[in-house]
C-alpha cells in the first residue's frame, strides 16, 4: 500500500473543455477518500487520470513516491473496480479474478492461494467456475471487488462501483466495502455522486465541482463547516435550504427579508461590514428546523406549508418563505396540515452565512 | 381448437406445450413453410438424384422416377470420376486445387479483418473513421472492373522482379483476399464496437499489452463474428468461377468450378459430371457450415457489463 498524490492534475480536452482543472490532493497510506460531485464534474476523469486510462494534460500523479504521469495502466500498480463490472464475460470467475495474476506470470500455486482467499472474503467459493452471465448483479460487483484484491495493488480505484446495483444491495455492499477497507487496511480511492455513500465509507472526502475541487475533509467537517455554498448544499440529504436576506439598514445587526430574520453576532457584522454586503445568502439544513419561536439570536421564518411528507418517525415539511421552497423535518406527531402558517427557527450555530457574490462562506474560521 | 384442449388438458406442461403446438394456425403456417423449404431444395435433390443415376438414364426417363424405381440408383458415377485419381486436370486434383485457394484465403480475411477491426475500433490513432469509411466505400467494387488492372498489376510486379504471380495460387489467394477483406473488416468492426471498451481497460490495468488484449479478451468475444465471416468466405471463394477463370489462366490445375464449367461447354451428354461433381463440390462448403454452426451463439457478452 502507499500513498497517492495529485498535484495541480489538469485535464484538457481537444475542444478546450476543461474537465478537471489544477485538482491537488494527498490521499494518505490506507486511507478510504471519496471523489464526490454531480454527474459531469470530472471526477471519473480523475480517477482515470490516476488509472492511466486518460492522459495527463498537466500537473503530476504520485503513486508511491514516484511519478506515474508517462507509466501505462498495468505499471502503475493500481486496481480499478468499474461502475459496470467489466468482467470477462468469456472466462469463468476463477479466471476473471486470476487474469492479472496470469499476465504477470505469477507462479500458479500463489495464484490459487490468492484467488481461493479472496473467493472466502467476498463469499464467492460457490461461483468460481461460473460465467459472469450466469451471476447476479450483486456477485459480479463481489467479482469485480476479487479482481482488485488478488492483486494486492498499491492503491484500489473505484469508479461508481454500487450504482447499478439496487437499494437494498447497495447499502448492504458499501457495508462490505467498508470492512474491506479495515481488514485490508489498503489505500483507496473512491468516485461517487452519492454523497450518501461518501459519507459513510470515507474517511475524508473531496468535493470536486465543474472541475475544481470545492473542499475536502472528513465527513464530519463537511457537515459542519462548508466552505462554500455548493459543499453546504451538496453535502447533508435533504439538501441544505439557502434564502436571500438583505442587512438591515439602521445598525446591520440583523439581516431581514419579507418573514425572515436572522440576528447576527458582533464577528458575523463586522465581516459583511468589511466586505461591503448589503446582502448574504442564509443557509440552513432541513433537520436543525424547529417549529415555533425561539429564544434569543439565529433564525426565524415565517412560512406557509406546501406539501406534509409522512415519512414514519418524521415529517418532511415542504413550505414557501420568501418566495422559495424550505425544506424542514420535524416529528411527525407535530400535526401540521397544508396550508398552515407556522414558525420556523434554527439556533445560531445552525445558520450559515454565504457571500451572495462569490458562495463562500462568511462564517468565522 | 378445444378437441385439442380436451385432449392435451390432462397432461402436465409439456403436454400445455403440445397443445400449444397443435393449433390450426400453427399446424397452416408450419406446412407452408414445409412446403416453401421443399420448393427450395428441389433442384438440389434432382442433381442429387441424377448423380446416383446411370449416366445413360439421362435423356431416357426423367429424375423423379426414382419414387417409383430405387433400384436404379447406383455410385457408378462416383467411380467413374474417381478413377481418374489424382491425375492433373481431374476433379481430384481439382478438389486439393479448390482447397489450396480457398483455406488460405479463408485464414488470411479472417485473421487480417480481425486485426485490422480490433485497430479500427480500440486503437488511438487519427482518422479511424475516415479510413473505416474508405473500406466501406470499397464493398462497392465490382470484381469484374478490378480484373484487368490486377492482372496488369501481376505483370508490372513480374517485370520488376522476375516473380510470377499472374497464373499461380498465390495470386489467386492474394485476388481473393483483397477483395474479401473490405467486407470482412466491415463485418468485424461493427461487431467489435459492440465489445464494452470498459472489458479492454480492465484489461490493461489487469497488465494485458495490445497483443494480449486482442488474443485474450477480443478475439475469444469476437468468435461469432469470426465464424460466420469465415463461412462466408469460405463458400464466396469455394464457389468462385470468375477470378479462378482469369488468375489461373494457362495454370495445368484447375478449380472445380473451372472442372464442371468445362464440361457445359461439349456438346456431348456429360451432365451426369455436372451433377456427380456438382454434389462433391457442395459437400465441402456444407461439411464448413455445420463445423462451425456452433458458434453462431448469441449472447455470449451476457455479464461482461450490467
Amino acid at each position: 500500500m502507499s500513498r497517492v498524490v495529485l498535484k495541480d492534475l489538469t485535464k484538457r480536452y481537444a475542444g478546450g473543455n476543461l474537465a478537471v482543472d489544477r485538482l491537488n490532493l494527498e490521499v494518505g497510506d490506507g486511507e478510504f477518500v471519496c471523489l464526490v460531485g454531480p454527474s459531469g464534474c470530472g471526477k471519473t476523469t480523475a480517477l482515470r487520470m490516476i488509472a492511466g486510462l486518460e492522459d495527463i494534460s498537466s500537473g503530476q500523479v504520485l503513486i508511491g513516491e514516484k511519478v506515474v504521469n508517462l507509466l501505462p495502466p498495468r505499471d502503475r500498480d493500481i486496481a480499478l473496480v468499474f461502475q459496470s463490472y467489466a468482467l470477462y464475460p468469456h472466462m469463468s470467475v476463477y479466471d476473471n479474478m486470476a487474469f492479472g495474476l496470469q499476465l504477470r506470470k505469477t507462479p500458479k500455486p500463489q495464484i490459487e492461494t490468492a484467488v481461493r482467499q479472496a473467493a472466502r472474503i467476498l463469499d464467492l467459493e460457490r461461483f468460481l467456475d461460473r460465467k459472469p452471465g450466469q451471476l447476479s448483479g450483486g456477485q459480479r460487483q463481489r467479482v469485480a471487488l476479487g479482481r482488485a484484491i488478488v492483486r494486492e495493488p498499491a492503491a484500489f480505484l473505484m469508479d461508481e462501483p454500487l450504482s447499478n446495483l439496487d437499494a437494498k444491495l447497495r447499502v448492504q455492499t458499501r457495508a462490505e466495502i467498508a470492512r474491506l477497507h479495515q481488514r485490508l487496511k489498503a489505500t483507496m480511492i473512491y468516485v461517487t455522486h452519492d454523497q450518501v455513500e461518501a459519507m459513510t465509507m470515507a474517511d475524508r472526502i473531496a468535493v470536486i465541482s465543474e472541475g475544481v475541487l470545492q473542499q475536502v475533509g472528513t465527513p464530519k467537517d463537511l457537515y459542519e463547516k462548508p466552505d462554500n455554498r455548493f459543499v453546504a448544499g451538496f453535502i447533508g440529504s435533504p439538501s441544505m435550504n439557502f434564502v436571500e436576506l438583505k442587512v438591515e439598514a439602521d445598525r446591520g445587526s440583523r439581516l431581514v427579508g419579507d418573514g425572515a430574520q436572522v440576528v447576527l453576532d458582533d464577528a458575523q457584522r463586522a465581516r459583511l461590514r468589511d466586505l461591503g454586503l448589503t446582502t448574504a445568502t442564509v443557509g440552513f439544513r432541513p433537520e436543525h428546523l424547529r417549529v415555533g419561536e425561539l429564544e434569543g439570536p439565529g433564525l426565524r421564518l415565517d412560512a406557509k406549508i406546501d406539501v406534509v411528507e409522512f415519512l414514519g418517525n418524521d415529517e418532511l415539511i415542504h413550505a414557501v418563505s420568501e418566495g422559495k421552497d424550505v425544506v424542514a423535518i420535524v416529528e411527525a406527531d407535530a400535526r401540521l396540515t397544508v396550508g398552515d402558517s407556522v414558525v420556523l427557527s434554527a439556533d445560531p450555530r445552525h445558520v450559515y452565512l454565504f457571500n451572495p457574490q462569490t458562495d463562500l462562506s462568511l462564517s468565522a474560521g | 381448437m378445444s378437441a385439442v384442449q380436451a385432449i392435451a388438458s390432462p397432461v402436465t406442461s409439456s403436454g400445455r406445450r403440445l397443445a400449444i403446438r397443435l393449433r390450426p394456425g400453427r399446424m397452416v403456417l408450419n406446412v407452408v413453410l414445409a412446403l416453401i423449404a421443399i420448393f427450395w431444395m428441389v433442384p438440389t435433390i434432382s442433381l442429387l438424384v441424377i448423380s446416383l443415376r446411370p449416366s445413360s438414364s439421362y435423356g431416357v426417363s426423367g429424375w423423379w422416377t426414382v419414387f417409383t424405381d430405387p433400384a436404379q440408383l447406383t455410385l457408378q458415377n462416383y467411380k467413374a470420376l474417381f478413377s481418374t485419381g489424382f491425375a492433373t486436370g481431374g476433379i481430384l486434383d481439382s478438389v486439393i486445387t479448390t482447397a489450396l485457394i480457398t483455406v488460405p484465403a479463408t485464414l488470411l480475411v479472417t485473421a487480417i479483418s480481425s486485426l485490422a477491426a480490433y485497430s479500427l475500433v480500440f486503437g488511438r490513432w487519427r482518422g479511424r473513421t475516415f479510413v473505416f469509411l474508405l473500406i466501406v466505400g470499397l464493398l462497392v467494387v465490382p470484381v469484374q472492373v478490378a480484373l484487368i488492372p490486377v492482372a496488369q498489376l501481376y505483370d508490372a510486379f513480374f517485370n520488376l522482379t522476375g516473380l510470377h504471380v499472374y497464373a499461380t495460387l498465390p495470386g489467386v489467394v492474394i485476388f481473393h483476399v483483397a477483395f474479401g477483406l473490405p467486407f470482412g473488416i466491415f463485418l468485424m468492426r461493427n461487431f467489435y464496437t459492440g465489445i464494452p471498451k470498459d472489458l479492454l481497460e480492465a484489461g490493461r490495468i489487469d497488465g494485458a499489452g495490445e497483443w494480449t488484449l486482442f488474443r485474450r479478451v477480443v478475439l475469444p468475444l469476437g468468435l461469432p463474428a469470426a465464424a460466420s465471416l469465415a463461412i462466408f468466405q469460405f463458400i464466396w471463394v469455394w464457389n468462385d468461377l470468375l477470378v479462378g477463370l482469369v488468375f489461373l489462366g494457362g495454370n495445368a490445375h484447375h478449380t472445380l468450378t473451372i472442372y464442371l464449367f468445362s464440361f457445359t461447354r461439349t456438346l456431348s451428354n456429360d451432365y451426369w459430371v455436372i451433377a456427380t461433381g456438382g454434389i462433391i463440390s457442395i459437400l465441402v462448403p456444407l461439411a464448413i457450415f455445420f463445423a462451425f454452426q456452433r458458434y453462431f451463439v448469441r449472447g455470449v457478452l451476457a455479464g461482461a457489463v450490467k
